[in-house]
């Protein structure tokens, strides 16, 4: 129980008859990813949107780093150290990439309700921005408009938005997806790096970067988690076999 | 392309132009229309807060307008009829001092903001619209309904409300009152949308999920637009009180919440100068083609039409096509 920061239990939600997710209980230890896969409408996403509480459950409980967090907003759960990306992405259109990473520093560097100080002149919130910039290599497109982004370079952003608010868990929902060969490679190294902070839960599609990635793994099939374990333990399941791999790994 | 900041210098300097010709030509009311150009202004200034950078299409402005407006008129009658204004719980008596006048009118329209913005701005799109609506409606009927202060009538001010060592029914003079108003409106709005909160209203408009999912409170957001907003429509109510020495219901109802909003579009949304230029070009037309015809205003909604098909950054954005957070 002690290593592990996020702690969800019988999670469930439905939408009249259809159980969208079926008493779901999941966990996120330190220093991990754990990487959650399974078929399109599994209800990966909208399991994702509980945790961050966009959803409302039905019932179940969320405890992260041994607070309750179950009966919390969304924005009081972003505020204490839920950091999520979207599954399509959501950015500040009409911002450039450097201010859409700026407004994800605001609140954890308590300056969003500063009323009448320049923006510009916090330049440390710019210097904090460009090096997250960095990190997801988008440094030379800091003054594009964020609209004016490659779907690739989105997703980049996406992840950057999440990572300038240092939580305690990232929630990634497919960051991958739509990269390049390149910008895979560079989502993996960057998610190697920064589990070592805050671990990740991983929606991911792309099985190769899923089992390159996490540590552990669990598959949701129709609401309920069907498997959990490692990437062996996974690869060799039967069951996972039959719901959702549907081929032979080597 | 003109940009914005350099066409903002030729529209100030096009205020000065006007009441010096009304000087020259020894025509006070070119001065008194310039005076009404700037008042409106100041509202579309406060509305275009709320609408063009937080993206809050309220249709009841016009309360907060009324707010100010009956602030200044019936402190001034209480001033000169010597009744109080209350007695219990504290003895209250009416002032003609614009320096008391002016943050008292800013101050209740503010905390009717403050009431508005917490019930409406729980809900979002037609709904909010309804609702600033309907609030607005209220008040008007109020007014109506309040034979104390004129009821459907109005309420007549003797004189305007006065400044230590001003003659401020000197049309000039009251003139550059509202001017250093319109300045203080200008500056106010230049700094809170440039500032970090500023960021984070803006965002708030374009994408209030996302802005959320990094921890903002997004209501908290909306709220002090909404009152900053409010405040300011009333501030240029009560001197609208002073400009006319009258007030009416018709200050409250949602004729005036649609054309203060008309001011904001055409001069352009989120364009800090464009109420300005929005209700000059207003007044401009109620004073050119009224002369020909009672139903100007027909024409005005062509123009509308067009703008919104062709022209949707509005005056401002013909001459600066810059990128903007509309």
């Amino acid at each position: 129980m002690n290593n592990q920061i996020l702690n969800i239990t019988n999670l469930s939600k439905s939408f009249g008859a259809f159980k969208v997710t079926d008493q779901i209980t999941i966990d996120l230890k330190f220093n991990e990813i754990h990487a959650l896969i399974g078929p399109n409408g599994a209800g990966k996403s909208t399991l994702i949107k509980q945790i961050v509480g966009t959803v409302k459950h039905d019932m179940g409980s969320i405890i992260l780093d041994q607070e309750d967090i179950t009966d919390l907003n969304d924005v009081e759960r972003a505020k204490i150290g839920i950091s999520r990306t979207f599954q399509v992405s959501s950015i500040i259109p009409k911002f450039t990439a450097l201010e859409n990473i700026v407004l994800s520093l605001l609140e954890k560097s308590q300056k969003t309700f500063q009323l009448f100080k320049s923006l510009n002149s916090n330049s440390k919130l710019f210097s904090e921005a460009k090096e997250i910039l960095l990190q997801i290599e988008l440094e030379d497109r800091s003054k594009v408009i964020a609209s004016e982004l490659s779907h690739g370079e989105r997703r980049k952003l996406e992840v950057g938005l999440a990572l300038a608010m240092k939580p305690k868990v990232f929630l990634f929902d497919e960051p991958m997806a739509g990269l390049d060969e390149i910008g895979t490679k560079m989502m993996i190294n960057l998610f190697q790096r920064i589990k070592l902070n805050s671990p990740i839960l991983l929606i991911e599609h792309d099985m190769d970067a899923v089992f390159a990635l996490a540590d552990r793994v669990s598959v949701i099939v129709y609401g309920k988690i069907v498997a959990t374990g490692t990437v062996e333990e996974i690869k060799a399941n039967p069951i996972v076999h039959d719901v959702y791999l549907g081929y032979e790994i080597t | 392309m003109i940009k914005e900041q350099f066409f903002n210098k030729w529209v100030f300097l096009l205020l000065l132009i006007i009441p010096a010709i009304g000087i020259i030509f020894n025509e006070p009311y070119y001065i008194t229309l310039a005076t009404k150009v700037i008042i409106l202004g100041i509202a579309g200034i406060g509305l275009n807060l709320a609408l063009g950078y937080g993206g809050l299409i309220s249709f009841g402005h016009a309360a907060f307008f009324g707010i100010g407006g009956y602030v200044a008129a019936i402190m001034s009658k209480h001033a000169l009829n010597g009744e109080l204004l209350f007695e219990i719980p504290l003895a209250i008596s009416g002032t003609s001092e614009m320096l008391i006048i002016w943050p008292l009118a800013i101050i209740i329209s503010a905390f009717f903001s403050l009431l508005i913005g917490l019930l409406s701005l729980r809900t979002s799109g037609v709904y909010f619209i309804m609702i600033t609506l309907a609030f607005a409606q209220m008040l008007y009927y109020f007014s109506i309904s309040w034979p104390s202060y004129g009821g459907e009538d109005g309420l007549s001010m003797h004189m305007r409300n006065t400044l230590p060592f001003i003659n401020t029914m000197n049309p000039l003079n009251f003139f550059l009152i509202c001017l250093v108003w319109f300045f203080i409106a200008i500056f106010i709005t230049s700094k809170l949308i440039n500032s970090p909160y500023g960021m984070a209203l803006q965002a708030t408009k374009q994408n209030e999920e996302r802005v959320k999912s990094v921890g903002i409170e997004t209501f908290k957001v909306k709220l002090i637009v909404f009152v900053f907003s409010g405040a300011i429509t009333g501030l240029a109510g009560s001197l609208y009180a002073d400009l006319n020495r009258f007030v009416s219901p018709s200050m409250l109802n949602w004729h005036t919440s649609g054309e203060i909003m008309v001011f904001v579009i055409l001069g352009g949304i989120a364009r800090i100068y464009g109420p300005l230029l929005g209700a000059a070009f207003f007044i401009i037309l109620e004073q050119t083609l009224g002369l020909y015809t009672e139903n100007w205003q027909f024409w005005l909604g062509l123009i509308l039409i067009l703008e919104i098909l062709f022209a949707r950054s509005g005056i401002m954005g013909l001459f600066d096509k810059k990128i903007n957070y509309e």
